[in-house]
């Protein structure tokens, strides 16, 4: 049995054994005059705070509250050793007789913790005044009559020191004043903190803060009427127990509330069985949490990166928003945001999320997937269009280069042809300017082939071709391929292409003094590298080309890595699978 | 072949032609065929905007125009010159036939269209208004 359990059932012991011996105390006094209903009455009130405190400890972190409530049931019992016939005990009896009323003032104002805020210090500590040194002056001062607790034929009253009336009503008003602020203090400190809740919290303290501020306006009204009334104690008598009886109401009310909380998460057990669409499991957790302000985050750990049920990413949550783990089968899987009160139900919000967690998980893996596949959209749409623009441009550099030479080449040619015999020097003139464009349309010719496709990389394989790139390249590069034998086309071309745009890259923007190349293969990989020791701060969000070759590498199942710190030159990665064929 | 090269004989003076074209290479060429073919070329530019400019100051009687151009293209720049005071015969040429080129050509303000390959100082002339 945990410790909860023990104390529990301590606290239900402690309060039915003193409730047992308040009513035989009662019945078998021989001046008691008080009919036995009442006794029932009153025995009722003291178990159901003793039942309610033994319900309180079993929550957790409610062992401190569950102590409060049984001790206010406990301290109410003690009024019957007013009954007894004994002298000390009915001394006893008449000094704690209103330490109750203390006692719940305590309880109300530690509500929901235990503990007593700084500011609600001073009214709990005046209201034991009140009820213990005050009351001691009292009984020193007065008899039994004169302090209510019995008409005729009760016991001594074991510390009366000299009946002193003036005294004894002076005394008797300061406590009441005492009392008074004490209690009108804690109502509006009650009142203050109902207005500072959140929506969540209000719903856990309403019942108390209603009732409770009820219940003790109504003991103040009873405890002032009984005092100044001449016609006898039953009618305040009544008001102040039925006021009373109210309170372990109110705390039992926020129990039944604790437990349809918890009864939500069977609901929301039930929907999950349901299998939501895309949201439908926000808006159960919304539901069985009461929080509509709930929003969740799938954890994709891949991008180590936050997104919504859609896949789209998720903003960091605002610093006053309360943020709850969600673990499954020991795997980060889900962040709630939510109304940072909920951190007050906790185990409401563990109970949610570990029944959840296998939804969560499972959508999880639906946001993963349909950003993938908003990703493969949008990579798809990109090889498209990057391969409309090479086309563009591949007909434009044909317009203005190969064929604008053999234009004027033709043009040249007509001219050469028309001066053959009027002006034959003329006409060589025109040829030997006919050659030279010949050779610069042939030269162009291929040096565009070359950048549709390089045949040596067709011909002879990655190792040549790149090394054809590296000579041509304006810094000095550090050639190291380390093939056994050649790889799949495709990735040769790949890498090919990784290859010149990244040298392109470098001879632009880093600022560099040397490259280095790697090629090799490892573990079934396929792995290019390309470092330069220049400036660094390349973005591989930022410019087409570094986005063509992601796109590039990515549709052979490959990954491009881009590192580029600033001022510590920037290494791009490609590794490409190599699936046995 | 042509009567307007006639004409222009009989007038003894030679037709004044300026070249539109982002290509310099093209310009050279071209200038050398049409002054062996006894034309004047009496200007070159490179953009549209400049050859309206060009066509403005040196009032040619023909203006040879690329169809593609840096800044705007030949069809533009013909509308242009067409609706100007001073009208010179506009002749558009291009790298690129007139199959090709079709649709544009049939709403032009130009008054011909020679493609590059086959351009001559009598098929220039053919045109002169």
């Amino acid at each position: 049995m945990s410790r909860r359990h023990t104390l529990s059932w301590c606290l239900l012991a402690t309060g039915a054994t003193a409730t047992g011996l308040a009513l035989w105390a009662a019945l078998t006094s021989s001046f008691d005059d008080n009919p036995p209903a009442i006794f029932v009455f009153f025995a009722l009130i003291a178990l159901a705070w003793t039942t309610g405190g033994a319900a309180a400890a079993r929550r957790p972190a409610g062992q401190r509250m569950g102590i409060l409530m049984t001790s206010v049931g406990v301290t109410w019992v003690l009024g019957a050793l007013t009954d007894v016939d004994n002298s000390f005990a009915f001394t006893l009896g008449l000094l704690l007789n209103n330490l109750w009323a203390a006692v719940l003032l305590h309880a109300l104002l530690a509500f929901p913790s235990g503990r007593l805020e700084p500011r609600a210090r001073l009214p709990v500590a005046l209201g034991y005044v009140s009820v213990l040194p005050v009351q001691f002056a009292m009984v020193m001062v007065a008899t039994p009559k004169d302090l209510n607790s019995c008409d005729h034929g009760c016991a001594d009253n074991a510390l009366l020191v000299t009946r002193n009336q003036d005294a004894f009503h002076a005394l008797a008003v300061f406590q009441i004043v005492l009392a008074a602020v004490a209690i009108v203090w804690g109502v509006v400190l009650l009142i203050r903190s109902w207005r500072r809740a959140t929506p969540l919290e209000r719903r856990a303290i309403a019942p108390i803060v209603w009732l409770g501020s009820t219940a003790i306006l109504m003991v103040i009204v009873g405890s002032i009427v009984s005092t100044f009334s001449k016609s006898g104690a039953d009618v305040p008598g009544l008001i102040s127990l039925t006021a009373f009886l109210l309170v372990p109401i109110a705390f039992v009310v926020g129990l039944v509330r604790a437990r349809l909380a918890r009864s939500a998460v069977g609901d929301l057990v039930v929907e999950l069985g349901e299998t939501p669409g895309p949201g439908g499991l926000r808006d159960a957790l919304v539901r069985s949490l009461r929080d509509p302000s709930l929003e969740v985050a799938y954890w994709l750990p891949e991008e180590h990166a936050y997104v919504d049920a859609e896949g789209r990413p998720f903003p960091d949550p605002a610093p006053d928003r309360g943020t709850t783990l969600v673990m499954h089968a020991g795997e980060r899987v889900a962040m709630l945001v939510h109304d940072p009160a909920l951190a007050e139900q906790r185990e409401l919000v563990d109970a949610a999320t570990a029944a959840a967690g296998l939804a969560l998980s499972n959508e999880r893996l639906q946001a993963e997937l349909r950003r993938r596949l908003e990703e493969l959209r949008r990579s798809r749409a990109r090889l498209v269009e990057a391969g409309d623009a090479e086309r563009r441009r591949l007909e434009r550099d044909l317009h203005d280069g190969a064929q604008q030479r053999l234009v004027a080449l033709s043009l040249t040619l007509r001219l050469a042809r028309s001066r053959l015999e009027s002006d034959p020097a003329a006409a060589e003139q025109a040829l030997t300017a006919a050659e030279e464009q010949l050779t610069q349309a042939l030269a162009e010719l291929r040096e565009l082939a070359r950048g549709i496709h390089p045949a040596v990389l067709s011909d002879h394989g990655l190792a040549p071709a790149l090394r054809a790139l590296a000579d041509r390249d304006p810094l000095p590069v550090d050639l190291d391929v380390s093939l056994e034998e050649r790889l799949p086309w495709q990735v040769e071309v790949a890498s090919y292409f990784v290859v010149a745009e990244s040298l392109t890259n470098v001879a632009k923007y880093a600022g560099a003094s040397a490259v280095r190349i790697e090629v090799g293969r490892v573990d079934g990989r396929a792995t290019v590298l390309i470092a330069d020791d220049g400036v660094g701060g390349a973005d591989p969000r930022r410019g087409s080309g570094l986005r063509g070759l992601t796109d590039r590498v990515e549709a052979l199942d490959g990954r491009l890595t881009v590192k580029s710190p600033q001022g510590q030159g920037t290494t791009v990665l490609a590794e490409f699978p190599l699936h046995a064929e | 072949m042509s009567s307007g090269l006639a004409a222009c004989e009989h007038a003894r003076m030679a037709i004044r032609v300026l070249i539109v074209d982002d290509h310099a290479a093209f310009r050279a060429t071209a200038r050398s065929l049409l002054e062996a073919d006894g034309l004047e070329v009496v200007g070159e530019a490179g953009d549209g905007a400049s050859g309206i400019a060009a066509a403005r100051s040196i009032r040619p009687e023909v203006v040879l125009l690329d169809v593609q151009l840096p800044d705007t293209d030949g069809f533009a720049v013909a509308a242009e010159l067409a609706g100007n005071g001073h009208r010179p015969t506009i002749v558009l040429t291009s790298s690129r036939s007139a199959e090709e080129l079709a649709g544009m050509l049939a709403t032009t303000a130009a008054d011909g269209f020679i493609p590059k390959a086959e351009l001559s100082g009598a098929a220039l002339a053919s045109f002169l208004r």
